[in-house]
């Protein structure tokens, strides 16, 4: 065996790589390096607890979100699958493909969702019983396209539900003993 | 000496100078990563068969007769890749080229020690010339991709090629051929078994560092091909450090194992970047610099050692050099892919949910979760920048404010996701740098 003689061991050459190795690689893991982990996709079945909203644009968006997940959950799919199928025809028309469901089956299971919704929405004391009740009716009802665009403009859709109910909010304000805001209404 | 260097600098640089350009090439010629990956297998491919063939023929028909025409065949295919418009031609192309390039590399070795006076400073000389040829290969391709063009890299190469190409031709005029294929053969002594498996796996590790961290700087991070060039400069850089770290370091094989952990540690290193920034990458680059400087000099240095003729050997090497980039481009090119792809699928969800999770307006967010799916789609396979997606911004001042750091929490999470993406690829390339030790072990230099 030969080779050059150094100014410093072989030996001393290898420990001070393995050092070095080791000292990065630790360095790396300590700072998190190994902690990445993709945001979760959440079982749409699962409940997804309200977080007290404010204003209609927060009820709206937890009303979305409910009556994806309702729907998601009734199709098999994820949240985030259907969101996406429902943005444009193409996009559905793929979907329905590729998952082989028709379009009784997608207007079933998002009428489901938006009455999973309805009743998220009621529970959370977001939506009083004064609306919930003939919204539930409506939704049964609703023919595809209009439900889609329930779920893509829920803002709307509570909007038109609550002026529905305006002329009405003053007399049922004295029918009721503890009027409307006892009803949770927002 | 020079036009000697320079043919070997350029063939050696040629296996890496169009790293920086395959997504480029990729994009150009619409083809999928898998196949633009051939423009560097095959050129590797080719020389790793094709080295010791021509060393033999360099000693049958004179090498300087063999390095001018090799120097002549990798500048005409150098022109051919040039104006290449389908990757099968330039593929076809760059396998040509490699044959020129195996021909003028080994030639060159043969013709060096009667240029330097001695076959150890010959081997120095042809060792230190491919080096910095392959580290330097990278930058000087980012930099002609970004200010010229892909083509470009390889049009640069036929007038260098055809410089180098004069001297020696003067030198080919003198030269006659004297010896037969057969007894060479037979004189030539085993190659090195244990220092070129150990090439082999240490130079596979070492091109899929290079390779995996332009494909994430470029595809990953959206850096430009020059900005890539400037950050993968660390690893020559550390690699010249390296080479004065050899002349004072000890024996061969201490010095090849130091940098076979080195290299491993700075892959183990890119495997675990806690963040999806450039600066983290430069101290794993470092290491890996480094340790590339300490194992191919020893392990060259041992394979070569009381080997004689030194073409021949030297063809071993080059062979077993360009064999470990193949194999490591073949194994890890699927493992990376198909991260790539499932990540692109993981993006596609995270970034839908993050948006439906978000406070924003629920009109809004579904548009939004529609043009970033797009987006994400539409890049084929390059991680996008999702700002385009986002404009434009509502001019109410709350919702504009939840719609930006809703932008900013998707870019984060897309650019952590393409850094994770590549985890395993480095991981892979890091065991390799490590399964070297084992020949490492076993290697002796010895003495004929």
């Amino acid at each position: 065996v030969s080779g050059r003689a150094g100014n410093f061991s072989g030996k001393a050459l290898v420990f001070g790589s393995i050092l070095a190795a080791l000292v990065l690689v630790g360095a790396y893991l300590a700072a998190g390096g190994s902690s990445y982990e993709p945001e979760k996709v959440q079982d749409p079945c699962q409940p997804r607890p309200w977080s007290n909203p404010q204003s209609l644009g927060q009820i709206a968006n937890q009303f979305t979100i409910s009556a994806l997940d309702g729907a998601a959950c009734q199709l098999g799919v994820t949240r985030e699958t259907l969101a996406l199928a429902l943005t444009t025809p193409e996009r559905r028309e793929a979907f329905e493909k590729r998952y082989g469901i028709d379009d009784e089956k997608l207007a079933k299971a998002i009428r489901a969702g938006l009455l999973r919704a309805v009743d998220d929405a009621e529970e959370a004391g977001a939506l009083s019983p004064l609306i919930a009740v003939p919204l539930r009716q409506t939704l049964q009802r609703i023919p595809l396209e209009q439900a889609i665009e329930i779920i893509n403009d829920a803002q709307g859709f509570l909007s038109d539900a609550e002026g529905f109910l305006g002329p009405a909010q003053g007399v049922l304000e004295q029918l009721l003993p503890g009027g409307l805001e006892g009803l949770g209404l927002p | 000496v020079a036009a000697l260097a320079l043919a070997v600098g350029l063939v050696l640089a040629d296996s890496s100078i169009v790293v920086l350009a395959l997504p480029e090439i990729y994009r150009e010629l619409d083809t999928s990563v898998s196949g633009v990956t051939w423009v560097l297998v095959s050129f590797n491919l080719v020389i790793a068969l094709a080295a010791v063939p021509a060393a033999l023929v360099a000693r049958r028909l004179g090498p300087a007769r063999t390095a001018a025409v090799g120097l002549a065949v990798f500048a005409g295919a150098g022109l051919a890749c040039g104006l290449a418009d389908e990757l099968s031609t330039l593929i076809v192309a760059r396998c040509v080229q490699a044959l020129g390039g195996a021909a003028a590399v080994t030639a060159s070795l043969e013709l060096l020690p009667a240029t330097v006076g001695s076959e150890r400073r010959a081997a120095t000389v042809w060792a230190a010339a491919g080096a910095t040829g392959a580290a330097l290969g990278p930058a000087v391709g980012g930099l002609l991709t970004e200010l010229v063009s892909w083509q470009s890299i390889f049009l640069l190469q036929v007038p260098l090629a055809l410089v180098a190409a004069v001297p020696i031709l003067t030198v080919a005029r003198h030269e006659a051929a004297t010896r037969v294929i057969e007894e060479e053969v037979r004189r030539t002594g085993r190659p090195h078994l244990w220092a070129n498996l150990a090439l082999a796996m240490v130079s596979a590790a070492i091109a899929a560092a290079l390779f995996l961290l332009v494909l994430l700087l470029i595809e990953g991070w959206r850096l430009s091909p020059i900005e890539a060039a400037a950050v993968v400069s660390a690893m020559p850089l550390a690699a010249i450090l390296g080479s004065r770290l050899t002349e004072r370091a000890g024996e061969a094989r201490s010095r090849a194992a130091a940098g076979a952990i080195l290299v491993s540690g700075g892959l183990a290193g890119l495997a675990f970047l806690p963040k999806a920034t450039v600066a983290l990458t430069l101290p794993p680059q470092i290491l890996v610099g480094v340790g590339l400087a300490l194992v191919l000099s020893a392990l060259t240095e041992t394979a070569l050692g009381g080997r004689a003729p030194q073409a021949i050997h030297g063809g071993w090497t080059i062979s077993s050099r360009h064999a470990g980039v193949v194999i490591g481009l073949l194994l890890l090119t699927p493992i990376f892919t198909a991260d790539i792809e499932q990540q692109r699928h993981d993006a596609i969800d995270a970034g839908t949910a993050v948006i439906l999770d978000s406070p924003v307006n629920p009109l809004l967010k579904i548009d939004l979760a529609e043009k970033v799916s797009e987006r994400l789609g539409e890049e084929r396979g390059k991680v996008p920048t999702i700002g385009a997606a986002f404009e434009p911004k509502p001019s109410d001042p709350g919702q504009r404010s939840e719609v930006e750091q809703l932008q900013s929490e998707l870019q984060d999470q897309l650019d952590r996701g393409a850094t994770h993406a590549f985890s395993t690829s480095f991981l892979l390339a890091a065991l390799l740098g490590l399964i070297a030790l084992f020949p490492i072990a076993l290697s002796r230099r010895v003495e004929l």
